[in-house]
């Protein structure tokens, strides 16, 4: 949400269409309880596009985009690709079944790149799937029994099962989001190209949200804007209504009024400045960030209060459920937010990296599918009934598959191990083809059979589908490889 | 912004139109549409850089005449022109571009080139191949132009001032009036030291007649050590200063290394001691073989340290090719770690035989004076046996060139794993355009002490001294015994302290005769302290037997028997370990123990050579680079746009005399940063006004962008000095030089400089103050961001820094104000200029004053209405409350206001 910014290679003088029009309308002039809604927020009819976000490239299918990231990796096999040889095989080699023995296939090595040393992904005693599959909906697409919620809205996903990523351990998770592999150099995550390439819908709220995940400082990644800037950066909304954004509380000893006086002497000292150097474009923009953070102070809490919703709503999403309260508040908050106009909120339902299942794979699943499952389906319900769903992509996404074998480093007999080379992820909403699957994984659900898609394949289906062509979203200076703009994902398309 | 967005949509309309109409057909057509595509997607082999085929297409004439295969253009007929054959092939193999060297031509593309030449491939009858890529402007080495002779008397004395209005005379343009004193003064502190002047200084300046008054300010700044952390800070975003990238979870480095500010106090000291520039980039790059006993310098090699990447040397090394040539010699060898360059004359090969000069690396850990030994640094990771991460604490990190033979070997496609093994391994080398294909390399041999640490005299001597310590430690510990017991340990321990320090004596004596050529004889002086050495074990062993025995007795006396047994159990291996150690004792030997780490004894001297190469006054680069820096960050934009690319693809200058003429200014004032700051602060461009006036409108039409420098370019200043500046005006700024970083969660709390702050890569620094307004990013800043967004705000009007300091500075200027004894300085208006004197720097408009006595009265009419026990009072912890009295809380909010004023994140 930069009002102007310059870049290298760009001359700062370069913003000729500046906010002097603006000018005339400031913080004084301006009756402060006209922009401060009573219920705090722009709605849709009143969404304006900031000068500065350019208009779409061709015409777009989404206007946003919910993210939903499953930190730790999910198991393919027990949730959207059913392998029935896995059963049929269960406790031999992989060279014991007629199948030819994924582990020596060219794809192996080109879709597994170590970061560190440790020996990963070689494993061959097959381990059986951890969970029966049926068939749901019109479509009769098989899921797993972990997802009894989900089940009733296959007709409205796309699942596509033939994913791949090259990192064999969890900085996938920035792959995942950025497109490159931690020993590549790091380019701006998917969220950050959508904020840059379309900016906000409303301005009083960040255009790029996230909600739960990363905490500590290195995992950040997946929400960096790198060389497009901070602005671009997404921006981790608290949960508490009370102070959801870094500074975005006005200190507990001040008044509401002796702040807001305070903005209106800043706008009309401004306004003289702007006056006085009227080269100096950065006033202008000054003014209007100033009047635009007077808002957002009021406008984020009001997005993340949940009070005002139902009581169905809150059960409906499962607030009224430990097992589903973490995830059912961020899913809710997030339907709230894309509401309000933000572009893109990426959402990690529950704990971060919880889906880690090196052991105990069977009890853990289980558990965690419990607290998304409900939620998850609330949301695409919820987004259904309120008109949301044809103008809102939803993604549902990890950062890689499981092994089909056990996980027998330190002894391991009930696990699998991280598994860059096949998984699956699912997408529902505007521009998508609800109640279809493409692609596979092989028989025993190792190999994305190819032609196979890169996680980039992901973004550019996202971008595609918001009207922008991730070719045409460029820095100079900075280079895009073809591998970082992906192919859209056609065949799931609407 | 993007500006490529917007500058491709228009293009794509204009081929649109092309092909649905006519197409292309007239010489105005080719040289706007026809001949960029063919200058983006076939130049590079087959124009001047490359003749692939013998083939060039850089003119009409030479695409008719053709290479090895014949013509490329068959003027009137595409279908027969091998050009339109080759790039609409669908065979991979005949492709042009050839697949990995680029996209195939669009249909659009296609379709307009073969439109043009059906119409007769008409061009203009005058055109010029390319130039030789080696007579790039760049490439030359810089000669010193005559400062042009101008009219305005005033403009004469600084040869820049003569360059620049020779440059605005010949267009027509008008130069701005001179900034006022106030403008001025404000402009040049923050410039130099990045802190603004205080209202006492800027009162001495505005009293101050004298016609150099402004020099001798200059003069001041530069020698002020504050000169040297605004501008190291500067050089830190080229250099890519970090203290930290790795794992948070294990506490690791994978980027950079632990103490890594000693590089960082290194830049300040040596910007604040006006080193050479030449020399700094030569000790960052080889310190450790042009001055390998001086850890003064050795420090530099930081530089190289940060780039060190734990899980991946083809990282490091990488990263040290790409941005040793974009930060020093302004080229992009990044390119050509794929593929031969594209624009300038750089082979792939070249690009590995400039990695060769860092292919021996490996990092080395020294003992600083005062802390244990580090010991020898390992690598990481499970593979080569080292710890899995790598949480060193202490000690001076540096380069060692270990690994002296490591082949360099290219692989392909700037993919590690695709090795050329057919290929032999490359020699280092610069490029040999630039004429660094044969630098000589010569081994540096090293002295003892730089490859033996533990040899330094400094070293020594504290080793010695801790000895006598121990010594004297135990001898206070004898006397003080009470008991037989208690005498019989202490005994033991005096002893064993007392054969430790003969053991470090006598192993020195011989090291020093074995290494340092001290006179002795070294068969005697081995066999002496290889015996001390035994009998020192054998005194530990001693003692150890001892408190063995006395465990046991203890424990009797006690009636403890799990401490008996325990006891008794540990007895036979301190009897078994004396045993053995007073055999030894007997044996007649001359080895011991080194006194500390040893390395190799020589260093390849590739980096001594490279080092020597780019700091030469013969390379047309460096000097160049290093002036577009340093202008930049005076005037706001550089002379040459592209700051890390000087070359075919990048900017060409917009003052190429004036350019010129500073590069060799710069070498020939032995390449003095003082001597260059001090030319262009006080040159009279830089001295212009930032406010409009009347001529603006005349010059506006015709240099819109200030190009030609026709007045003083306002800018926010960066993230620092904002932080920097709000702790300075409230009279808190620690204004302490150097040391350890600190923690980044200290940044609204310390009162330290924001260099200070530990820097660490973009998304990974928290969400304070420094972060919002574009903080560096040590991945790669080569030059600032400068953004406007709402989240500042939110930082400087809820931020505690802004509350704090506002509070603080309210009450400071009101109890001012109240004890200087006039009768109308208490007032309001008093207030509101101290305020703006100190803040902003400057005495406020009739306006200004207004407003600001508006607002006064109204907050204090607000707050006397609310009344005291209404207003809340939860202040966070660690702040100042506010004022109780209304019309003093009123100031407050004046101040806070004046701190989110735009001229105070502005340099005008």
């Amino acid at each position: 949400m930069s009002i102007l910014r310059s870049t290298p290679n760009a001359s700062p003088q370069v913003h000729r269409r500046a906010f002097l029009a603006d000018l005339g309308m400031g913080f004084t002039g301006l009756a402060l309880g006209a922009i401060l809604h009573a219920d705090g927020h722009v709605r849709a009819g009143e969404m304006v596009n900031a000068p500065l976000d350019g208009s779409p490239h061709f015409a777009p299918r989404a206007k946003s985009v919910i993210w939903i990231f499953l930190s730790g990796g999910y198991s393919h096999l027990e949730t959207f690709d059913p392998k029935p040889a896995l059963n049929t095989y269960a406790g031999k080699t992989f060279s014991e079944t007629p199948y030819p023995d994924p582990l020596k296939s060219p794809l192996h090595d080109k879709r597994s790149r170590a970061v560190l040393t440790v020996v990963r992904d070689k494993y061959s005693k097959i381990f059986p799937m951890q969970v029966g599959y049926r068939q749901h909906g019109q479509s009769g697409i098989e899921i797993s029994d972990w997802w009894p919620h989900l089940a009733r809205r296959v007709d409205d996903i796309a699942f596509v099962r033939n994913m791949y990523t090259t990192d064999n351990d969890h900085a996938a998770e920035n792959q995942m989001h950025t497109g490159r592999h931690r020993l590549d150099e790091t380019q701006p995550c998917v969220g950050s190209w959508v904020h840059y390439g379309l900016g906000s819908l409303n301005e009083n709220l960040p255009t790029f949200i996230t909600l739960g995940g990363p905490t500590r400082a290195d995992t950040r990644e997946s929400l960096g804007a790198y060389y497009l800037g901070p602005e671009h950066d997404g921006v981790p909304l608290g949960t508490d209504p009370g102070n959801p954004l870094p500074f975005g509380a006005r200190p507990g000893d001040i008044l509401p009024e002796e702040q807001q006086n305070e903005y209106a002497l800043i706008d009309r000292l401004n306004r003289l400045a702007a006056i006085e150097y009227p080269r100096d474009e950065a006033v202008a923009a000054r003014i209007r960030a100033y009047e635009l953070a007077y808002r957002m102070q009021t406008a984020a809490p009001e997005a993340l209060d949940v009070s005002t919703e139902t009581a169905e709503t809150f059960s409906l999403y499962g607030l009224d459920n430990d097992a589903t309260k973490l995830s059912g508040r961020r899913l809710l908050v997030a339907r709230r937010l894309v509401e309000r106009g933000v572009r893109f909120v990426q959402v990690y339902p529950n704990g971060y990296g919880v889906w880690d299942s090196h052991q105990k794979l069977q009890a853990n699943h289980a558990r965690l599918c419990g607290e998304v499952d409900q939620p998850v389906a609330a949301l695409l319900a919820d987004l259904k009934r309120r008109g949301l769903l044809d103008q809102t992509l939803v993604v549902f996404c990890t950062e890689f598959g499981r092994t089909p074998a056990v996980e027998e480093r330190s002894g391991g007999t009930d696990g699998r191990d991280h598994h860059p080379h096949g998984f699956t992820i699912w997408m529902a909403g505007a521009g998508i083809r609800g109640g279809s699957v493409h692609g596979e994984t092989d028989e025993l659900g190792f190999h994305a059979v190819e032609p196979a898609h890169y996680v980039t394949d992901l973004h550019a289906t996202v971008l595609h589908l918001l009207g922008l062509d991730p070719r045409r979203l460029e820095v100079p200076g900075r280079k895009r490889l073809e591998i970082d703009r992906g192919q859209v994902i056609r065949q799931i398309l609407a | 912004m993007r500006p490529n967005r917007l500058a491709i949509l228009p293009l794509l309309v204009c081929i649109s139109i092309a092909t649905s109409s006519r197409g292309a057909a007239s010489s105005a057509d080719y040289l706007e549409r026809v001949k960029p595509i063919l200058a983006e997607r076939c130049y590079a082999c087959h124009g001047g850089l490359k003749q692939q085929a013998g083939l060039r297409l850089d003119t009409v004439a030479l695409m008719q005449r053709g290479g090895d295969s014949g013509p490329a253009v068959v003027p009137g007929d595409a279908s027969q022109s091998l050009l339109i054959e080759r790039v609409s092939a669908t065979d991979q193999a005949l492709r042009m571009p050839p697949p990995g060297e680029g996209a195939a031509l669009s249909p659009d593309e296609l379709a307009l080139v073969s439109a043009w030449i059906d119409a007769g491939a008409i061009g203009p009858p005058d055109e010029q191949p390319e130039q030789d890529p080696e007579a790039h402007w760049a490439f030359q080495r810089p000669t010193r132009p005559i400062v042009p002779a101008i009219e305005q008397v005033a403009w004469s004395n600084n040869p820049i001032d003569g360059f620049v209005a020779a440059e605005q005379s010949a267009r027509g343009l008008t130069a701005s009036p001179a900034a006022t004193p106030d403008a001025l003064l404000r402009r040049v502190y923050l410039d130099l030291t990045g802190l603004p002047p205080t209202r006492a200084e800027l009162t001495a300046f505005r009293e101050d007649q004298s016609p150099v008054a402004y020099e001798r300010v200059v003069d001041r700044l530069l020698a002020s050590p504050h000169y040297g952390e605004r501008w190291g800070r500067h050089w830190m975003d080229i250099w890519r200063y970090c203290d930290w990238y790795g794992n948070a979870g294990s506490g690791s480095w994978w980027n950079s290394g632990c103490e890594i500010w000693r590089w960082r106090d290194w830049i300040v000291r040596s910007l604040n001691d006006d080193r050479g520039y030449d020399r700094m980039v030569m000790d960052m790059l080889a310190a450790d073989e042009l001055s390998p006993t001086d850890d003064e310098s050795i420090v530099a090699t930081g530089y190289i340290v940060r780039n060190w990447y734990a899980l991946n040397y083809n990282t490091w090394k990488r990263d040290l090719v790409e941005h040793t040539g974009k930060a020093f010699l302004g080229l992009t060898f990044n390119c050509c770690h794929c593929h031969d360059h594209k624009y300038d004359p750089i082979s792939q090969q070249e690009y590995f035989r400039f990695r060769a000069f860092f292919e021996p690396l490996e990092l080395r850990l020294d003992r600083v004076p005062g802390t244990p030994d580090p010991g020898r640094f390992v690598p990481y990771g499970a593979a080569s046996g080292g710890p899995e991460s790598f949480p060193v604490k202490g000690g001076l990190i540096r380069v060692v060139d270990a690994f002296p033979d490591a082949p360099t070997q290219l692989y392909r496609g700037g993919d590690e794993r695709d090795v050329a093994a057919d290929l032999p391994p490359v020699a280092p080398g610069a490029p040999a355009f630039l004429g660094g294909d044969a630098l000589p390399i010569e081994p540096v041999s090293l002295p003892p002490d730089a490859w033996y640490p533990a040899l330094k005299p400094e070293v020594i001597e504290e080793d010695l001294r801790k000895a006598d310590n121990a010594v004297v430690a135990a001898e206070s510990n004898l006397t003080a015994a009470t008991d037989e017991a208690g005498r019989v340990l202490a005994t033991g321990e005096l002893d064993s302290a007392r054969a430790d320090r003969e053991s470090l004596k006598r192993r020195i004596a011989a090291e020093r005769v074995r290494h340092l050529h001290a006179p002795g004889d070294l068969n005697q002086l081995s066999r002496e302290a290889s015996r001390a050495e035994r009998l020192a074990t054998l005194a530990r062993e001693q003692l150890r037997l001892l408190k063995a025995r006395q465990a046991v007795a203890d424990a009797e006396t006690a009636g403890n028997t799990e401490g008996l047994a325990k006891a008794q159990a540990e007895l036979p291996a301190a009897e078994a370990g004396w045993e053995s150690a007073r055999q030894s004792v007997n044996e007649e030997s001359e080895t011991y123990s080194a006194l500390g780490p040893q390395y190799v004894a020589s260093s390849t001297g590739r980096r001594a050579a490279l080092a020597r190469w780019i700091a030469s006054p013969q390379n047309p680069l460096t000097a160049r680079v290093a002036v577009n820096h340093v202008w930049m960050r005076h005037f706001g934009r550089p002379l040459v746009d592209s700051v890390f690319n000087f070359g075919r693809n990048g900017k060409p200058p917009s003052h190429p005399a004036l350019f010129d003429w500073l590069a060799v200014e710069l070498i020939d004032s032995g390449w003095s940063m003082k001597h260059l700051h001090r030319l262009m602060v006080t040159s009279q461009t830089y001295c212009q006004t930032a406010t409009c006036n009347a001529d603006d409108e005349a010059n506006r039409r015709i240099d819109p962008d200030n190009r030609y420098l026709w007045h003083f370019a306002p800018r926010r200043v960066e993230s620092e000095v904002i932080r920097d500046s709000v702790l300075a005006v409230g009279g808190a700024l620690d204004r302490a030089i150097g040391g350890a970083d600190l923690p980044v969660d200290q940044e609204l709390t310390s009162r330290r400089r924001g260099l200070y702050f530990n820097v660490r890569p973009l998304g990974f620094a928290g969400l304070g103050t420094l972060a919002s307004f574009d903080a560096p990013d040590p991945a790669e800043c080569y030059r600032r961001s400068e953004s406007v967004m709402p989240q500042q705000a939110l930082a400087l009007t809820n931020g505690q820094l802004v509350l704090t300091q506002g509070r603080m500075l309210a009450r400071k200027l009101s109890e001012e104000l109240a004890n200087s004894g006039s009768e109308t300085a208490s007032s309001e208006v008093a207030f509101i200029v101290a305020a703006y004197e100190t803040v902003l720097c400057r005495s406020p408009t009739g306006d200004e004053r207004q407003a600001c006595l508006e607002f006064l009265q109204q907050q204090a009419d607000l707050l006397a209405r609310v009344g005291a026990q209404d207003l809340p009072a939860v202040t966070p912890e660690g702040l100042p409350p506010p004022a109780i009295e209304p019309a003093e809380r009123a100031r407050e909010g004046l101040i806070r206001a004046l701190l989110n004023h735009t001229e105070f994140v502005t340099i005008r």
